[in-house]
């Protein structure tokens, strides 16, 4: 058995780890990355955010040809080769992952093939194909990510009872999807198979799908879901997948009554949990939440000394992004940096049909936090570029602090959500007004121009919409 | 269920307190009444009680923080059954809202948490910064719009004002030679960095030093001293250097008065409230002795007897401290032969006393042995210019030469 030693090595080569080891390797490290899978990226760059991507894309390409007749372009009846799609898929995650292989070691970081458990304190073995090796380093960044959660009566099989992981390489055009859990991922996925073709059912336990998120936003993809012939079942607990003959069976039971879905393939995104077994934390004395997560403080380090620990397996929001930031301030403090946890909103972009972007606080969380909050909505419909695009459901509502007039929060719903947050994301961080956005000239006929006159609207100064006050909310916070 | 302890009304036209110290810690079980968090305001240190029983989930203001009132301090969890309803008399347990738990299945979209109006504006960039430099953005004022702070802003602990420029590669301000205490500015001494700092920013100090011959005022002194002992009083030199300022403040209104800059104004008080300047543990505090004028020399013996007493014991109360139109310190074995007193903000003038030694004097042609102490009299040229200030002083002295003059003094 081969001892190889480092400064630090990092445990799981995700957007999380390897950002970590390549910022570890900025900063003068000599780092080691330790991977299970055959290809770099985890979950987000293999098997999650990237090619789902690519789907979406091309699902949303579909939709477009088939509308496209409104504006005097005939091409009706879009065939999917499905095959074909799936190797364009396949080809942007190659790019990737082949990309951060060259990235990795461009940055002079060694990269190790094999599965990663603590023998000691500063000691991991390492079980690859060839077999096995004993790392050592004083620091370590724990970034093995989360999997998904299985429910009880819907083992993964990967044929009839798809975790994302399969869903996403899209075997298949199932004639009806049954996705449980009406979250991110599930909608993401299933809006996919609905704009390819596929009958849509969503079963969500809880009262409305994409908990947490502004419910006007969720109103708008509701209404986009059901004008793509899908069926949205909240409040329904799923039981157990089964067979009646040739056709594939999900129990539900909504107010207490059952009810079978009879459908070709099911898919189960009802959330995730840490990967956190096999890892021998228990060796080292790493401490667990009581939901099984990673214990960290805002340096991320663990309740072992020289364990650091990043992204999913930290608990949620499961978010890549999130885990690249938490990879790099971790490489920075092992690298004696004075870094740590200090951003001011954390985004969230949700693919759906329209998107949804989301950053810093909700009018209730604002309100909550002892703000009286000012409101404004801007709506594409009333947006030239929107309107030229012909992608006008949504809208952009900012909220900001009524006495300061300083940027609270910003929901996005509609065309290219997930690229407009960025600029709200920004805002945030150098502490804007709502003044400093809408007196900043946004270029016109573009998306962004929402954004400034939300301000606008915010501060009863809307240019290309009446300026009346903001509707109260539905369910206005109890005083 | 979640209470908020919210900084009660805590008197007359008080708005904010600054946060000294807690005395409670997340996680622990408090019982009602117990102290949970000492509050000074710009008149007195208050210890706000728990209403009722449970346990401090987390603590909202930082100690050295100023907390506006009705701002919420903490957040306690409250035992069942625990009442959760304000006493009346509006004491300090003012429960701002009672929240039940989240659900757990509905995560944020987004981090919110960290985003709170106490949480200081600044760009990624000056955060990054000031975490390198060790400063805390907290204590920063920013310069920038609406508060936000600026790369500029920043200085290193300890240093002057400016900071590391944009480059500062290594990022590291240079580590001192040797080991530092640091000690937060906090409570009295805050308020006196503040008063002591602002009077010297405003006003234009101009200090008098001249010697009093007090041999006769010792006389009378112990004798009255013997007097006023059997009635339970213990009197001082003090009391008659009282009574001497105010007849002079009387014949010199300039001296007791204040300057409003903005309005261009000098407001001359015709009241006589004289502050005591006094050393207690927590740092120098001044009670003040209302209506000095209306009072005997017993009265204001007494007086002075109780607010030093009291200040001493750290029983200082709001009703005694501020609002003094003229300030007497006492600068006593250690003030040497003379010294600078610093005006008490927004007063003009200050006296100082310094000890009384025997010393030699010229007398009618003869070096004689008398009792001597040295006045520093620190005015504010703004508004009293020298020989103003002079011609007080020497009635002072005269006063105080020849305590028989008091008489014309009696009320």
């Amino acid at each position: 058995m081969a001892t190889k030693s480092y400064d630090a090595v990092v445990i799981g080569a995700g957007p999380g780890g390897y950002v970590a080891a390549i910022r570890l390797a900025l900063l003068g490290k000599k780092a080691g990355l330790i991977e299970k899978e055959g290809t770099l990226g985890g979950v987000c760059i293999n098997w999650g955010c990237i090619p789902s991507k690519a789907l979406i894309a091309a699902a949303n390409l579909v939709e477009d040809i088939r509308g496209a007749a409104d504006r005097g372009i005939l091409a009706e009846r879009p065939r999917v080769d499905l095959a074909k799609l799936r190797q364009f898929k396949n080809d942007v995650v190659k790019k990737m992952t082949g990309g951060i292989d060259l990235l990795e070691k461009g940055n002079g970081v060694e990269v190790l093939k094999g599965t990663a458990a603590f023998v000691g304190p500063g000691a991991v073995e390492v079980k690859g194909k060839d077999g096995t090796d004993r790392v050592e380093a004083p620091a370590f960044i724990l970034a093995t990510g989360a999997r998904p959660i299985e429910l009880p009566g819907f083992a993964f099989d990967g044929k009839d009872v798809w975790s994302a992981r399969e869903a996403v390489d899209l075997p298949e055009l199932p004639g009806h999807l049954v996705v449980i859990g009406g979250g991110v991922i599930g909608l993401e996925l299933g809006t996919v198979y609905a704009k390819l073709g596929s009958r849509l059912t969503v079963v969500e336990a809880l009262p409305s799908i994409l908990t947490g998120v502004d419910a006007e936003a969720v109103r708008l993809v509701q209404k986009g879901l059901k004008e793509r012939g899908a069926e949205v079942i909240v409040g329904a607990k799923a039981m157990e997948a089964g067979r009646k003959g040739k056709v594939l069976t999900v129990k539900v039971e909504v107010d207490g009554k059952e009810r079978v879905l009879e459908c070709d393939k099911v898919l189960v995104a009802v959330g995730f949990r840490p990967n956190t077994e096999g890892l021998g934390l228990d060796q080292v004395g790493v401490r667990l939440s009581p939901k099984g997560f990673v214990e960290v403080d805002e340096r991320y380090q663990t309740s072992a000394p020289g364990i650091h620990a990043i992204g999913d397996l930290t608990g949620p929001p499961f978010l890549a992004h999130k885990a690249s930031k938490e990879g790099e301030i971790a490489a920075e403090v092992i690298a004696g940096r004075k870094s740590a946890r200090d951003w001011v909103a954390m985004p969230g972009a949700i693919f759906t049909e329209p998107e949804v972007g989301t950053v810093g606080m909700s009018e209730d969380e604002a309100r909550k936090a002892g703000y009286e909050p000012l409101v404004g909505k801007f709506y594409f419909s009333a947006l030239g570029r929107a309107v030229a695009i012909d992608h006008t459901d949504g809208f952009v509502k900012v909220v900001g602090d009524k006495a300061s007039k300083q940027l609270l929060g910003v929901t996005i719903a509609g065309p290219e959500a997930s690229d407009l947050i960025a600029e709200a994301a920004l805002a945030l961080e150098m502490g804007a007004n709502l003044e400093d956005v809408a007196l900043t000239v946004h270029a016109h006929p573009t998306l962004p121009e929402a954004f400034m006159e939300a301000c606008k609207a915010a501060l009863g100064e809307a240019i290309h919409r009446l300026n009346r006050p903001e509707r109260p909310p539905r369910s206005p916070a109890p005083a | 269920m979640a209470l908020r302890l919210v900084l009660p009304d805590i008197g007359e036209g008080v708005v904010e307190a600054e946060v000294v110290k807690w005395l409670v810690a997340p996680g622990d079980e408090v019982a009602e009444d117990q102290p949970l968090v000492e509050v000074m305001t710009d008149k007195a240190t208050v210890t706000i009680p728990a209403p009722g029983r449970g346990r401090v989930v987390r603590l909202l203001v930082r100690e050295g923080e100023v907390a506006r009132v009705h701002q919420a301090l903490l957040e306690l969890e409250a035992e069942p059954g625990a009442s959760p309803t304000p006493p009346p008399g509006g004491r300090a347990r003012v429960p701002e809202r009672a929240e039940g738990p989240k659900p757990e299945a509905a995560p944020p979209p987004a981090q919110a948490k960290s985003q709170t109006g106490a949480k200081p504006l600044a760009a990624p960039a000056v955060r990054a910064l000031a975490r390198r430099m060790g400063v805390d953005l907290a204590t920063v004022t920013g310069s920038g719009p609406g508060g936000r702070i600026l790369r500029q802003d920043l200085s290193a602990p300890g240093a002057p004002a400016r900071a590391a420029g944009p480059a500062a590669p290594a990022g590291h301000a240079p580590s001192p030679p040797g080991p530092v205490e640091v000690v937060p500015l906090r409570g009295v001494r805050r308020k006196i960095a503040e008063n002591v700092a602002r009077s010297k920013r405003t006003a234009a100090h101009f200090t008098l030093v001249e010697q009093v011959d007090v041999t006769e005022l010792t006389r009378v002194k112990e004798r009255l001293a013997a007097a006023a002992r059997e009635q339970g009083v213990k009197v001082t030199f003090l009391p008659f250097v009282v009574k001497a300022v105010v007849a002079a403040l009387k014949r010199h209104p300039y001296l007791n008065s204040s300057l409003d800059e903005e309005k261009g104004e000098i407001h001359l008080k015709r009241w006589y409230d004289i502050g005591i300047a006094s050393a207690t543990d927590q740092g120098l505090l001044v009670p003040v002795i209302r209506r000095a004028d209306q009072r005997s020399l017993a009265d204001l013996a007494s007086e002075i007897e109780r607010l030093s007493t009291e200040a001493r014991a750290g029983r200082a109360r709001p009703e005694d401290q501020g609002g003094s139109t003229f300030t007497i310190t006492s600068l006593g074995a250690l003030g040497g032969l003379f010294a600078t007193p610093v005006i008490n903000h927004p007063e003009v003038a200050i006296l100082g006393l310094h000890r009384i030694r025997p010393t030699p004097v010229a007398k009618d042609g003869a070096v004689v042995v008398r009792d001597v102490m040295h006045l520093s009299l620190s005015f504010d040229h703004r508004v009293v210019d020298g020989h103003v200030g002079a011609a007080f002083a020497y009635e002072v002295i005269a006063t105080l030469e020849d305590p028989s003059l008091l008489f014309l003094e009696m009320v």
